[in-house]
């Protein structure tokens, strides 16, 4: 199932020895510094998404929801800077995250937070533009938003216990 | 100091909290709700004070102050819980202290911002020193697991 070869970890590992990466994050600071560009990220994906999710629910009324989206680049900006830092963790160890089951979930739940913006785009955010400050978007808009909200929850969660789920001591219905 | 932390140590909310499988984990995770509730706000509100979506009305953001609230209680209790598991890690450690001024910090400047917001004045310089805390405050609790001296001391 992994034998591809971007995910197959000792060749990731390789490469993360050759560019210097693994050395980077094993230095003294490197994966404290690394960690603190994710969470900075997450902070302004979080931020400026969820709280975009939570107006389409119906919180904070008032909040003009197509001034409100002006924060979704930033909130862009973080996510890139997410990424970008877990790379760098991932590159450093492949296997304790390719085998991990909390680390799997995550990038499914990654995916469907996609997938559910890509829809959202498509099919509600029209409508979306035109709802006034006061009024609540259309159930499709407010779906998309609790499916967002939930995808970002779990993704933090599934973050959170990645290091309980180390291989290969661990437990998992799956693998 | 250390009679202290010995006898939370061995109090029977630490004893759990060290002991059951999962009791430490959901803290953990409860824990990053909340902040992320709290500081995400924080954020929000900074960014609209810096210019961001000037078009919403400053006034109507107070709407998402419930849910601030709602994340910094998650936070304060999941945080007692994780403290009272190992309160020397925490109180030894001057990272600790760090985390806690910059929040505060952030709550301060960032009310300062919203006032002089209020007023019609510039809040920009303001909220921008507010948003530089929120991510200070953010980083210095993930820093927490990097600094610490000591564990337990029981």
């Amino acid at each position: 199932m992994m034998d591809a070869a971007f995910l197959d970890p000792e060749v990731i590992a390789q490469w993360g020895r050759d560019s210097g990466i693994a050395q980077m994050m094993y230095s003294r600071w490197g994966w404290p510094i690394v960690e603190a560009f994710h969470f900075i990220g997450l902070c302004l994906l979080f931020g400026a998404v969820a709280f975009f999710d939570l107006r389409m629910l119906g919180i904070a009324r008032g909040v003009s929801l197509t001034a409100l989206h002006r924060m979704i680049p930033y909130g862009l900006v973080g996510f890139a800077v997410s990424v970008t830092s877990g790379l760098l963790f991932f590159i450093a160890v492949p296997d304790q995250y390719l085998y991990n089951p909390a680390f799997q979930t995550k990038m499914a739940l990654l995916g469907l937070a996609g997938l559910n913006m890509v829809l959202f785009y498509a099919f509600a955010a029209r409508a979306v533009r035109t709802t006034g400050p006061d009024d609540l978007p259309p159930l499709r808009a407010r779906v998309f938003g609790a499916v967002s909200l939930l995808c970002w929850l779990g993704v933090m969660t599934c973050g959170r216990v990645i290091t309980a789920f180390r291989p290969p001591w661990h437990w998992c219905l799956w693998c | 100091m250390n009679d202290l932390f010995v006898a939370i140590e061995h109090s029977a909310l630490s004893l759990w909290m060290r002991e059951d499988p999962y009791a430490y984990f959901i803290a953990l995770i409860l824990h990053a709700f909340g902040m992320a509730l709290l500081v995400g706000g924080g954020i929000v509100l900074c960014l609209r004070m810096l210019g961001v979506g000037s078009g919403a009305r400053l006034e109507a953001f107070r709407g998402f102050l419930p849910v601030m609230w709602l994340g910094a209680l998650l936070a304060v209790v999941s945080g007692v819980g994780l403290l009272w598991a190992y309160p020397a890690k925490a109180l030894t450690n001057p990272v600790f202290a760090l985390k806690f001024a910059c929040l505060i910090g952030a709550v301060l400047l960032t009310r300062r911002a919203w006032r002089i917001g209020a007023l019609s004045a510039d809040p920009r310089r303001m909220a921008g020193l507010a948003l530089a805390l929120w991510f200070g405050g953010v980083v210095a609790g993930k820093m927490l697991l990097h600094t610490y001296k000591v564990l337990t001391v029981g």
